[in-house]
């Protein structure tokens, strides 16, 4: 800045001014002091122009230039004797290109040594001269107001030009940073958008009202919607998303987040999908809510997974099934194909009546199986309660048990409403899975007590118990740790108790026993279920 | 069950132990004429009787409760009890992943039961 002012200063008025003065006094005349320090001017300035920037920087060598100025105009005026012209005007020039430049502290020197050569040039000129003449008097003192207006006045420029400055660096700093910044928020905006693109769940936001903000292209898919034909338009006027509104609404209207809930919606080919959705509420600057977003997932394939899972689980079922008939059918079948034999090879006639009595047991007991098979398949059916006294159905069952011994304690009358056979089978199954898992010294205890509405009976053996990891298969059909077990037995006992609407407890202790409670209610409930 | 007809020499011993009555029943029935039948209702009852008497041939279930046929069986063999052993159960050895050690068990006869193939396996192994 400093050497643009300086340069452009002393060309266009120094060197003008020289130029003129000289002129002025000689005409075109060659060779010419005046022109020579013109030429001379000329050149320094030039070189001055090449010089770099930081040279000018020190106020010294401005100072030592404008000194030159000063001692050079003056030795033009002094060798071109132009004492009478208006040369003085030159010495206001240069001190007002030395304060445009160098401020009032550069200046006021240069004032000073133009001032004592300008009253020596005058003295030069008239050694007569007066110091109270209007030459002296009046021009010394001009030429320092006019160091102090023009350095006040360049002071106020620069101060201006250099707010000026620092303004439009300002700005200029500013629009790179907003550059920057909007740059920024390009790539933040990339960013998001490319994880809502990469998130493999559908994600559907909407405001308040039900306008569609966001819908990412997992959710395009599922919902098999376009972003165009959705985005800005209200989720309440798409068909076939009536059951999603309904929980967005929930979630924006309780403020609650919905988690893991299902919903339905048709697309566009009315096909029916099942929606796995989690809605988060939105809120707005001032924490109200505003909207909220739903992130969901497709459940078709899962569903299909679990229906195949399911068909599967039902033929393995189906398999053990078939075996575990095949194996009990086949004892029963064994004696009818047997007496059968027996009959047709040695007919004794006295035998006759035991054989057939024989079948006719065979017979029965694959009826009995196919009972159970049926009690354990079967999902409703109509049942005949009758009263039951539970001590008396226990004695009549252990009556079969040799190897153990049993006692019965408790209530002598213990009755309840339900279906005899039934019963009878869960008993019989318990009694026979404790007595099963008792060794020589076995002792079963069997205990009644009730309270206002149902009868309880334990079952307390003393066998090996049941190891914890198979608790909790206990009721699983066909799961079983016997050799010989068929796994049905408890599966069969669980669902007749519950068609009682009863409850049973199993607990065991491997190596000290276990232990059934079997609640059995006093009267019948209504029944909902009896068609 | 045991029975000796006068004059004639003494009969091979049975035991046939399973736990449905009308099966031993059946087999005391069909092989009777024959030879003397002892009948066992359960693992443990046969383990005692086998332990106790002596006896040509055990005829024995496998899935009976308390002390199974297999358990039966293995328990026989440690008191070194060296009766020939015939399985005859409704299992089938490979469809129910039945494991029997073959040199304990002399045949493996599946239910039912042709009354007179069996008596044949049983002449085969024992003799009358």
């Amino acid at each position: 800045m400093n050497k643009k002012i300086l340069i452009t200063l002393r060309f266009v008025l120094i060197l003008v001014t020289v130029l003129v003065i000289t002129y002025s006094k000689k005409g075109l005349s060659f060779p010419e002091p005046g022109y020579t320090i013109a030429l001379f001017y000329f050149v320094t300035n030039l070189i001055l122009y090449f010089l770099p920037e930081k040279f000018f920087s020190k106020p010294i060598i401005t100072f030592l230039i404008f000194l030159f100025d000063i001692i050079t105009i003056s030795l033009v005026v002094y060798m071109v004797q132009g004492f009478e012209t208006d040369f003085y005007i030159v010495y206001f020039l240069v001190i007002f290109a030395a304060s445009v430049s160098q401020g009032i502290i550069g200046s006021i020197p240069i004032a000073a040594v133009a001032s004592i050569i300008y009253a020596w040039l005058m003295y030069r000129s008239n050694p007569e001269i007066s110091f109270f003449s209007s030459q002296i008097l009046l021009r010394i003192p001009l030429l320092f107001t006019m160091t102090l207006i023009c350095s006040y006045w360049s002071a106020a420029t620069r101060h201006e030009l250099k707010k000026k400055e620092d303004l439009e660096r300002f700005s200029h700093k500013l629009e790179r940073e907003i550059g920057v910044i909007a740059a920024a928020e390009i790539e933040l905006r990339r960013y998001h958008e490319k994880i809502l693109n990469s998130v493999p769940s559908g994600v559907i936001a909407t405001r308040k009202d039900g306008i569609i903000t966001t819908l990412n292209p997992e959710a395009e898919r599922v919902l098999c919607l376009g972003k165009d034909e959705v985005i800005g338009h209200n989720i309440k006027d798409i068909p076939g998303l009536d059951a999603f509104w309904k929980k967005m609404e929930q979630a924006i209207n309780s403020g609650i987040t919905v988690k893991r809930d299902e919903v339905l919606v048709k697309n566009k080919e009315n096909k029916t999908t099942p929606i796995g959705i989690s809605i988060s509420p939105i809120t707005d600057i001032k924490d109200k809510f505003s909207g909220c977003v739903a992130i969901f997932k497709d459940l078709s394939e899962i569903r299909r997974l679990e229906e195949k899972l399911k068909q599967a689980e039902k033929l393995s079922y189906l398999g053990k099934m078939a075996s575990w008939v095949a194996h009990e059918i086949r004892n029963p079948l064994t004696a009818i194909d047997g007496f059968a034999q027996l009959l047709n090879n040695k007919a004794k006639q006295e035998k006759i009546g035991l054989y057939s009595s024989e079948i006719r047991k065979g017979t029965e007991r694959i009826n009995y199986i196919i009972d159970d098979i049926l009690c354990f398949a079967r999902t409703k059916r109509k049942v005949t309660h009758v009263e039951i006294n539970l001590r008396e159905l226990i004695q009549s069952i252990i009556k079969g048990i040799v190897h153990i011994k049993i006692t019965i304690s408790g209530d002598k009358s213990s009755i309840i409403k339900g279906e005899i056979e039934s019963i009878r089978r869960v008993f019989v199954n318990l009694i026979n899975n404790s007595a099963e898992a008792m060794g020589e010294d076995g002792r079963l205890k069997i205990n009644f007590s009730s309270n206002k509405k149902m009868i309880l009976t334990e079952i307390i053996d003393n066998g090996k118990g049941i190891p914890k990891e198979n608790l909790k298969n206990l009721v699983t059909a066909f799961f079983t740790t016997k050799q010989r077990g068929t796994g049905l037995g408890l599966s069969i006992v669980q669902k007749i108790i519950d068609e009682h609407n009863g409850k049973i407890e199993i607990e065991s202790e491997e190596g000290v026993g276990t232990t059934c409670r079997v609640y059995l209610p006093k009267e019948r409930e209504e029944e909902k279920n009896d068609e | 069950m045991m029975s000796e007809k006068k004059g004639e020499k003494k009969k091979k011993r049975i035991l046939v132990c399973d736990d449905e009555e009308s099966i031993r029943l059946l087999l005391s029935e069909a092989l009777e004429e024959w030879y003397d039948i002892d009948l066992a209702a359960d693992g443990r009852e046969a383990l005692k009787k086998a332990t106790n008497e002596s006896f040509d041939l055990i005829i024995i279930d496998i899935k009976m409760p308390g002390v199974h046929g297999l358990e039966a069986i293995e328990r026989i063999r440690q008191r070194d009890i060296k009766t020939p052993i015939i399985i005859c159960s409704a299992y089938r050895l490979m469809q129910d992943d039945i494991v029997v050690k073959t040199s304990d068990v002399d045949a493996f006869i599946t239910k039912p039961i042709d009354i007179k193939e069996f008596k044949e396996k049983i002449f085969e192994l024992i003799g009358v």
